[in-house]
């Protein structure tokens, strides 16, 4: 039995804690009284995998089996999370290639033969070809690819199939192939609640013309969080989409949920709770934190980046989307759901040196701002884990560092836009369009590996409900001029940064430190 | 230097071991510590028995053997018992494992396997090396639900002889106590001879709290006796009791001598192992008076 | 007898000047470039009139110029060694004071110099450019009445301005109107130079500009594109921060740090960046005109930023550099050198300058001056302007 998520408060007997800052971490002496929160040990994983896969394909929920709904002659379209989820990606072999292969087995033998394999990357850059294979697995890479297994092209036009507009005057275009096809067979991996169910084909498949309707300013603020379905105004513009999509084409979807098993064995004591640390975890800690310490930068990056996380499979569950993705939440909730009471004056988070965006790349600036104040702040249910007006402490070093072949627009985004206004309204009016059209960036995005030029702007809009919410913003160990352009304030050490927010919540404020990774869920009582 | 301040940093607020105090509110979420049991297989290994024997005939034999006389007696009893089998004896002292593991022929110290308390012995991870090392010992749960999965039977099963202090618990005065079931239980399901072994004088020696024998190289006697068999379909009691007997002749034989022993064994004469029902001063006054040095009149063969 | 600076042939403190400005950078480098420089002060006679037209002039401030400083660190070109005269007294940018009375103009007159030494003033005829009003492509920059000489301040007989005393030709000289300060005054012959660059860059109305390098010559062609030109968006590379505020205050569009620039660029005219194997990122698109202003490696920066068929001014004094992008874009190549004024000195790029001058923002543009003395800390200074946040650096040969 797995130890349910918890709040530690911290004492006298409370050791140092760890804290990630980029690709690199350290231990943090908390004061007193520092609230911090602990998700849920990891949930035992499922012994045999491909047994529940069968299982959750014969026996789906709210539709007719698999077999049943594939028959010879049909057009049949596997889409397929890319890889901004799993975070790290998972060890091989990854669960959407096991599941793919169970799905692409029940065709064979219905004798399917148009099928195609389509990576719901929407506006984010291309996979590479090893990347898709990691994904898919050898044998469907070696079977597929190149012909019928490839990235979505969100700017493909002669391939983008308009379905119609929601009674929200919301335009739904979507890959053509997916949409003309009798079956999506919509292969998922579900990490944090905000995805899955609805999004898969709504955001997966979609183009610009149908994104913009939920991935913009005004949604993301009135999404409180985007992790609690219910209350975010982004689902419900998923939920309308998925209503004209389910008009036109079929979708059987399969969800996937993940334990907590976030690092390797030889990393193993990030996973533990530190006053547990065995002699051997303080000696793997002093040894890893000296060795990533005076690793070159090069190399540093490049073992961070090629960590695999040992993930265990917590449900595979399939058949009709809305029935599907509940079990899904149930599960996520059971991974990642810790109770807090009350919300405190400060957060502290520390970011780690991975976000959706920086797969073996690079963690810039604004995905800093993005991961900290998009997905981190916007972990909770109820209310956000600090009051409003309160302070965000984030630890990250923030160099001014950009890939060059991923991140392109980032790069204008950050010296042109971010210059000018920090604002997401101002930016949003001002900049969105010139960027969105910018003809490089399209070409970039679809020939190159590259974010669509529009991608940093949807980064910066997801950090809006905490830019709004947040009275004050302190980077520990940031470099300074980065974390100016950002709008935000740089300290060299907490007890700095706690100093600093003094100013806005006075000189004895309530701390919670949210302990990520990995990801947990916040519901704030 | 900055090497020096991470090992700092993370040895702030534990131990010397490495350990943490649970935080206060962590503590409904402290895991149940699964007690384990500590591996002393390798402690049968060949270089371990090496390194045993150095140690048990180079270190602990001389050091007993000049800090106090020991007397041994009736180690003709044993000539061609052979392994496996359980010796049991009182327990008064700290000498007692090392006097009988000496006193017993090489052939089956050799390959004798102590039991040792596993709250005491097996505690430290050091002290638990240590004696696993030098007395090839396992650990034995003296209580709680765990007490019967013990890895003695494992042991009877590879051809190893096993030490047992049927008491449970070194005597808080020197007078015997009765006997638990365990090494008589053990015995009847294998079907293996017990050596029954009384010492008497280790108490006045190296009592409880000392860590070193008294001056003056006081008396110590060891009295092996014959190997007793578990009769077909013998009762665990009865030779639990017949155990209990056998030691207690034994004790006797040191005051009395065989033939006196013997004859008080057969008319239910034989004294009160459990000392007299009297003031503690008293019990411990008659345990540690020095035994009388009455060698040259000892009707057992002594070598 | 006059004190002067003066520069000498000298093979040893050459090839030690060129080395240390070469391998050594920031403060030491520039100091020991500095002292390490062919130069060296000492007592001349006054310098002899070559003729009537001459006059004698007593420099009240002059200024140390780019083309002076490749000259001291061994950084320009020897294809310019028969155009000069050694032993020479370097500095062209001169405000002085006029000793004798020539032509128009009265002794004791304030007097800025055109330091062309151009057919006019060697008492020959006229060669076909001076002839059509072109004169700093005079032919006969080596012959007539003074030795061989591009300008005032590379000639042995004129003198130049980092002395007591010069002699200049009457069709050199311009009246300083009384309300012009010296330290604006000593900015006219290279503002003089900025106005001929875009007037040779014929700029296109609403045309993109991208004016790489804010040092003198830099903002001084921003502020004579934006007077006597009508481009588009004007941007302007600058390296040091006092330099993209006083860029920012002459008009420019945008101000652009060197790394950053081509990014920049894209995003506002469009087109692709693309990275080659080695050396810097160029742009698939880019800027109408170049105009390059650091008279060193913004060349290549210049040939990268425009356009195809785009059109790149050398404003600057060129330094070895791949030219694949003019050839491969088809570009047009312009160069700029110092001004003219078809004999008139009412119009014509100097006189334009000297009322530009005038009334343009220009204060703290010269904010160090030192005496002849100080030679040293001059040119090392000189060299460090834009990190010790410095435009301009004179001479004031009247202090001791």
């Amino acid at each position: 039995m797995s130890r349910p998520g918890f709040v530690l408060e911290v004492d006298e007997r409370t050791p140092p804690l760890l804290v990630h800052a980029g690709e690199s971490f350290h231990l943090e002496q908390f004061p007193l009284g520092t609230r911090v929160v602990y998700p849920p040990d990891s949930l035992p994983g499922i012994r045999d995998v491909d047994a529940a896969i069968a299982e959750a394909l014969l026996n789906p929920l709210g539709s007719k089996p698999l077999p049943e709904l594939l028959h010879a002659g049909m057009k049949l379209t596997i889409a397929f999370d890319d890889l901004s989820i799993p975070l790290p990606p998972m060890r091989a072999p990854d669960i959407r290639g096991r599941i793919i292969e169970a799905v692409l087995e029940l065709a064979a033998a219905k004798g399917v033969d148009d099928v195609e394999l389509i990576a719901a990357n929407a506006l984010h850059r291309r996979m590479t070809p090893a990347e898709i294979k990691h994904i898919v697995g050898d044998r469907v890479f070696a079977s597929f690819f190149p012909e019928h297994l490839r990235n979505h092209d969100a700017e493909d036009r002669a391939n983008l199939a308009h379905l119609g507009k929601t009674r929200h005057d919301e335009d739904v275009e979507i890959n053509r192939r997916a949409a003309e096809s009798d079956l999506i067979v919509y292969v998922n991996v579900n990490l944090a609640a905000m995805s899955g169910g609805s999004k898969s084909v709504a955001v997966g498949l979609a183009s610009y013309k149908s994104l913009r309707h939920h991935h913009n300013v005004h949604t993301l603020r009135h999404s409180r969080s985007f992790n609690d379905p219910p209350n975010s105004a982004m689902h419900h513009s998923y939920d309308r989409m998925r209503a004209v999509l389910d008009e036109h084409v079929k979708v059987f979807t399969v969800e996937t949920t993940l334990n907590n098993d976030t690092f390797p064995n030889q990393l193993g004591f990030l996973n533990k709770r530190e006053w547990e640390w065995s002699l051997k975890d303080q000696a793997a800690y002093v040894a890893a934190k000296r060795a990533n310490d005076l690793a070159p930068a090069k190399v540093r990056r490049k073992i961070w980046h090629n960590t695999r996380a040992p993930y265990g499979i917590t449900g595979v569950n399939a058949g009709d989307p809305g029935l599907v993705h509940e079990k899904t939440l149930a599960n996520i909730h059971r991974q990642q759901l810790t109770e807090v009471n009350g919300q405190s004056d400060i957060a502290v988070l520390g970011i780690p040196y991975i976000c959706p965006y920086n797969v073996n790349s690079i963690m810039n600036p604004i995905l800093v701002m993005c991961f900290g104040l998009g997905y981190l702040f916007n972990m909770y249910r109820n209310k956000p884990i600090v009051r409003e007006g309160g302070a965000l402490i984030m630890y990250h070093p923030m160099p001014q560092e950009f890939h060059p072949v991923h991140h392109p627009s980032y790069i204008d985004f950050f010296d042109e836009v971010l210059s000018e206004t920090t604002d997401p309204a101002t930016i949003e009016a001002k900049y969105e369009k010139q960027f969105a059209e910018d003809e490089w960036y399209r070409h970039l995005y679809r020939n190159s590996y590259a974010y669509h030029g529009v991608h940093p702007f949807y980064m910066w809009y997801w950090g809006a409900h905490a830019l709004e919410h947040l009275g004050d913003i302190i980077c520990v160990g940031a470099d300074r001029k980065t974390a100016t352009r950002l709008g935000f304030r740089t300290a060299s050490s907490l007890a700095d940064a706690l100093e600093m927010a003094s100013d806005t919540v006075g000189r004895s404020p309530s701390l919670t430190y949210l302990h990520t990774p990995p990801m947990r869920l916040a519901d704030v009582r | 230097m900055s090497l020096i301040r991470e090992i700092k940093l993370v040895s702030r607020r534990r131990d010397w071991r490495g350990r943490s105090r649970t935080p206060r509110s962590a503590e409904q979420w402290a895991p149940v510590r699964e007690p384990r049991e500590f591996p002393t297989a390798w402690a049968r290994t060949k270089p371990a028995r090496v390194v045993r024997e150095g140690v048990q005939r180079g270190v602990l034999r001389p050091l007993v053997w000049t800090q106090t006389s020991p007397q041994v007696y009736g180690s003709d009893r044993l000539d061609g018992v052979h392994g496996p089998v359980i010796v049991i004896a009182n327990h008064a002292s700290h000498l007692d494992a090392p006097l009988i593991l000496n006193a017993l022929p090489a052939r089956l110290s050799r390959r004798t396997a102590v039991g040792a308390a596993a709250d005491y012995f097996f505690d430290a991870r050091w002290r638990a090396s240590l004696t696993a090392l030098v007395f090839n010992a396992f650990p034995i749960e003296r209580s709680g639900s765990r007490r019967m999965k013990m890895i003695a039977p494992k042991l009877i099963e590879d051809g190893w002889s096993i030490l047992l202090f049927p008491e449970g618990t070194r005597s808080q005065d020197g007078w015997m106590r009765s006997f638990r079931r365990g090494a008589a239980q053990l015995a009847c399901q294998h079907d293996i001879p017990v050596i029954p072994v009384a010492i008497r004088g280790a108490y006045g020696a190296m009592p409880r709290g000392r860590n070193w024998p008294r001056p003056g190289r006081p008396r110590i006697a060891v009295h092996i006796g014959r190997p007793l068999a578990p009769a077909p379909d013998e009762p665990v009691p009865a030779f639990n009791a017949r155990l209990n007997a056998a030691v207690t002749q034994l004790w006797a034989e040191e005051d009395m001598g065989w033939w006196g022993a013997m004859r008080a064994s057969e008319q239910k004469e034989l004294p009160d192992t459990t000392g007299p029902k009297a003031a503690s001063w008293r019990r411990i006054w008659e345990t540690t008076r020095p035994l009388p040095d009455k060698n040259a009149k000892n009707p057992v063969w002594r070598r | 007898m006059i004190t002067v600076i003066e520069y000498r042939r000298s093979p040893t403190r050459f090839l030690a000047a060129r080395g240390a400005s070469a391998r050594t950078t920031g403060k030491l480098g520039d100091a020991v470039a500095g002292s390490l420089a062919p130069l060296r002060l000492i007592n001349r006679p006054d310098p002899r009139r070559p003729g009537k037209e001459w006059g004698r002039v007593r420099p009240m401030l002059s200024g140390i110029c780019g083309s002076d400083l490749a000259l001291l660190t061994g950084r320009s070109s020897p294809y310019l060694s028969p155009v000069v005269s050694m032993p020479f007294v370097p500095g062209h940018e001169v405000v002085g004071e006029l000793l004798d009375d020539v032509g128009d103009l009265r002794a004791g007159q304030r007097v800025v110099m055109d330091p062309v030494l151009s057919c006019a003033t060697r008492d020959v005829d006229q060669c076909p450019h001076c002839a059509a009003g072109h004169e700093s492509r005079c032919d006969h920059v080596t012959g007539g009445t003074v030795a061989a000489g591009l300008q005032t301040g590379f000639c042995s007989d004129t003198g130049g301005g980092w002395g007591g005393m010069l002699v200049a030709h009457a069709s050199q000289l311009y009246a300083v109107p009384d309300d012009v300060p010296n330290e604006r005054a000593v900015l006219v012959e290279p503002l003089s130079c900025a106005v001929h660059t875009v007037r040779r860059a014929a700029v296109p109305d609403g045309a993109s500009v991208v004016i790489v390098g804010a040092g003198t010559v830099g903002l001084l062609t921003l502020l004579a594109l934006r007077e006597f030109a009508n481009p588009g968006p004007v941007y302007v590379i600058a390296k040091h921060g006092h330099q993209r505020e006083r860029a920012k205050a002459l008009g420019a569009t945008d101000v652009l740090e060197p790394k950053r620039a081509a990014r920049v660029l894209r995003r506002a005219t469009g087109g692709s960046l693309q990275t080659p194997e080695r050396g810097a990122e160029y742009l698939l698109g880019g800027v109408d005109v170049a105009i390059e202003c650091t008279g060193g490696g913004g060349l290549d920066s210049a040939l990268r930023l425009v356009r195809a068929g785009g059109t790149v001014v050398l404003s600057g004094m060129p330094s070895a550099v791949d030219l694949t992008p003019l050839w491969y874009r088809e570009l047009t190549l312009i160069g700029a050198y110092a001004s003219e004024h078809a004999g008139s000195h009412d119009s014509g790029d100097f006189a334009d300058a000297l009322s530009l001058a005038a009334h343009a923002p220009l204060d703290g543009y010269v904010d160090a001056t030192y005496p002849l003395s100080g030679w040293r800390e001059a040119i090392g200074h000189a060299l460090a302007a834009g990190r010790l946040g410095s435009v301009k650096v004179a001479f004031d040969p009247t202090r001791d």
